[in-house]
């Protein structure tokens, strides 16, 4: 008897669990309830409406699951039933242009939010938004980045690689050239360089090679000694590599200068040293003057242009006006060697050509969670009028698997004790 | 863009000046050989002013002890740290002497030690070519002093670059002439002082 009372509970059981999902009623659910909800309702009936409450931004998963059910018939809305407000905020990953590798990271978020870098292993920075967002340059060769705001985090891989080629330095035997080809390098680039020291000699640092972007991400052009491969560079920019115009050596290419380079303004004549709070503002200065139509202002020093770039064809010739940089390095405060350095780097991977191989990308990525959010459910229903209360349960109910398991305890204690009478 | 210009280093001990005729001899060297944008005359640098960043490559000479004061060689170090080149030569040419006994333990204390430099070291072919390594000077082949050939010169190394070139031939007195003087001889001895500074500016 009591046999046949498990068997049949469990045959119930069965039979609920075969029957076609039909619609319920409405229902309304908690986020802290949400996943076991989901899995609920994927399992047995869902009901013809669903209204979610949400202190946060959901998971991925979840709305992506809430997506689903409303494409299979399920009317999904939601409301935000937290205390602070959702924020909205986005994250883009891109590989640096640095031999050393890296990411750049830049999130959108709020003025004034917290923003939080982290990786799989914990965060990596935070800053304050400012300005509509915050950049991050990470060393780290991590596969994918998030960027917390509040408690939630937005994700994205590195789409990415880039192929990072050689630099060229092209220049008269001087310090100015040796001293960008020593930054360059400590920043781990390979740099070729070809200094003119005689009318028929010149110093060769690496191998000949063609200027073009199958061996060049970048020409840097020290002085007028660049002019002699003029049409090389030309053709070198147009391709897509990188072009930067040091000082006075724009004036060798009016083709493809940003802009003109004026009369050389000299730094102040008693200068021993390059203060480290603003160590351009007393560097020699070859202003660019008329910046063409198509070039863009990117550094001021009082009225004048200091740095320029434009595009020509598929390539970026940024037009440096500083001139006798190095003495920025040689002369500058304690911080002058590594600031000169990185800036140097900062020009050359600003406009270098560096194609990019793009690899597989396994990570999840949820670059922008509230957006997501209100693409994929639609904008939060204020006051929902939903009258039904969640109505899920697990699959096999308690007091069922309660049943079973007393009768057939009893079922087996009456067999054991029946001799013992 | 400025002009190279040739610096000497003065420093409180020893005989800083000893080879006033130096730097002018290797700048008319420079002017006749090279490309190279030039000052005509050259500057005298104390070692332990500020002024010393201004020149990356100083050209160190004298007779008597060397013993840099704790500023001097402060700056000497930052100095080489941000990747300026110190070219010492002993002017007396021997292998005992005071100034070569205490510059290369001031060198050593200062900068880390000394190596012979390999005579197929690209100093030797940057611009003129010294097969055999560096020209040996009159005062080597004559006699004087303690007959001796000096087989290589000597370097810091950072890297693969020379930081401190020291030669212990004696080239401030092979070059310590008046460079109208050069007309008069066969082959100008000052070439090898081109290559130093050629491979200062392009190393």
């Amino acid at each position: 008897m009591l046999r046949v009372a498990a068997l049949a509970c469990l045959a119930w059981t069965l039979w609920r669990a075969l029957q076609p999902a039909g619609r319920g009623g409405a229902a309304a659910v908690d986020q802290s309830d949400l996943p076991a909800a989901l899995a609920y309702w994927s399992m047995a009936s869902a009901p013809s409406a669903v209204h979610a409450r949400l202190e946060g931004v959901p998971s991925a998963l979840e709305r992506d699951w809430l997506a689903g059910l409303r494409r299979a018939g399920t009317a999904v809305t939601w409301e935000h039933s937290g205390t602070a407000p959702l924020v909205a905020h986005a994250i883009a990953v891109e590989p640096a242009l640095d031999p050393k590798g890296g990411a750049r990271v830049i999130v959108a978020a709020p003025p004034g939010a917290r923003v939080v870098l982290r990786d799989a292993l914990g965060p990596l920075d935070s800053t304050a938004s400012s300005h509509g967002g915050a950049v991050f340059l990470s060393p780290a060769s991590a596969r994918a980045f998030g960027a917390s705001v509040g408690t939630t985090v937005a994700r994205a891989p590195i789409p990415d690689s880039l192929i990072v080629r050689h630099a060229l330095v092209l220049g008269g035997a001087g310090w100015e050239a040796k001293y960008i080809v020593r930054s360059l390098e400590e920043e781990g680039w390979t740099v070729d360089v070809h200094y003119a020291v005689a009318p028929t000699h010149d110093v060769l640092g690496g191998p000949p090679a063609t200027i073009d972007t199958a061996h060049y991400a970048i020409v840097i052009a020290v002085d007028s000694v660049a002019a002699r491969s003029a049409a090389a560079i030309n053709t070198f920019v147009r391709a897509g590599g990188g072009l930067i115009l040091d000082g006075a050596a724009a004036r060798s290419f009016p083709a493809l200068a940003a802009g003109g380079a004026g009369t050389r303004i000299a730094g102040p004549a008693e200068l021993h040293i390059v203060p480290d709070s603003a160590p351009r503002s007393v560097l020699g200065l070859v202003p660019v003057t008329q910046v063409a139509s198509d070039g863009i202002v990117l550094e001021r020093r009082g009225d004048d242009v200091a740095i320029a770039a434009r595009r020509v064809g598929n390539g970026r010739v940024l037009q440096v006006g500083y001139d006798d940089t190095w003495r920025w390095r040689m002369m500058g405060g304690d911080s002058g060697i590594v600031v000169h350095r990185a800036w140097w780097a900062r020009l050359v991977g600003a406009v270098a050509y560096a194609p990019a191989v793009a690899h597989a990308v396994s990570d999840r990525a949820d670059p922008a969670p509230l957006v997501a959010t209100y693409e994929r459910l639609g904008p939060p229903t204020v006051s929902a009028d939903i009258g039904g209360r969640l109505n899920a349960g697990p699959l096999l109910p308690a007091w069922a698997f309660a049943l079973i398991v007393l009768a057939l305890l009893a079922e087996w204690a009456s067999r054991r004790l029946r001799g013992t009478r | 863009m400025t002009p190279f210009v040739f610096a000497t280093a003065r420093y409180q001990s020893g005989d800083w000046d000893s080879a006033p005729l130096v730097p002018a001899n290797l700048i008319d060297s420079i002017a006749r050989y090279t490309s190279i944008d030039v000052l005509p005359s050259g500057v005298i640098v104390p070692l332990d002013s500020v002024t010393l960043f201004e020149y990356p490559l100083m050209y160190l000479t004298g007779h008597l002890p060397v013993r840099f004061t704790n500023a001097e060689r402060a700056n000497v170090q930052k100095f080489l740290d941000r990747g300026g080149m110190l070219f010492v030569d002993d002017h007396n040419h021997d292998t005992a002497g005071v100034f070569h006994r205490t510059a290369t333990e001031e060198i050593t204390k200062t900068a880390g030690k000394l190596v012979d430099l390999p005579n197929t070291h690209e100093l030797y072919s940057t611009f003129f070519k010294f097969p055999d390594g560096p020209p040996t000077t009159s005062h080597e082949l004559n006699g004087w002093g303690d007959n001796l050939v000096h087989k290589n010169l000597q370097a810091v190394m950072r890297g693969n670059r020379i930081e401190v070139l020291y030669s212990s031939k004696d080239y401030s007195s092979e070059w310590g002439y008046h460079p109208d003087t050069k007309r008069f001889q066969a082959i100008d001895n000052t070439k090898f002082g081109v290559n130093i500074i050629v491979y200062a500016l392009t190393r």
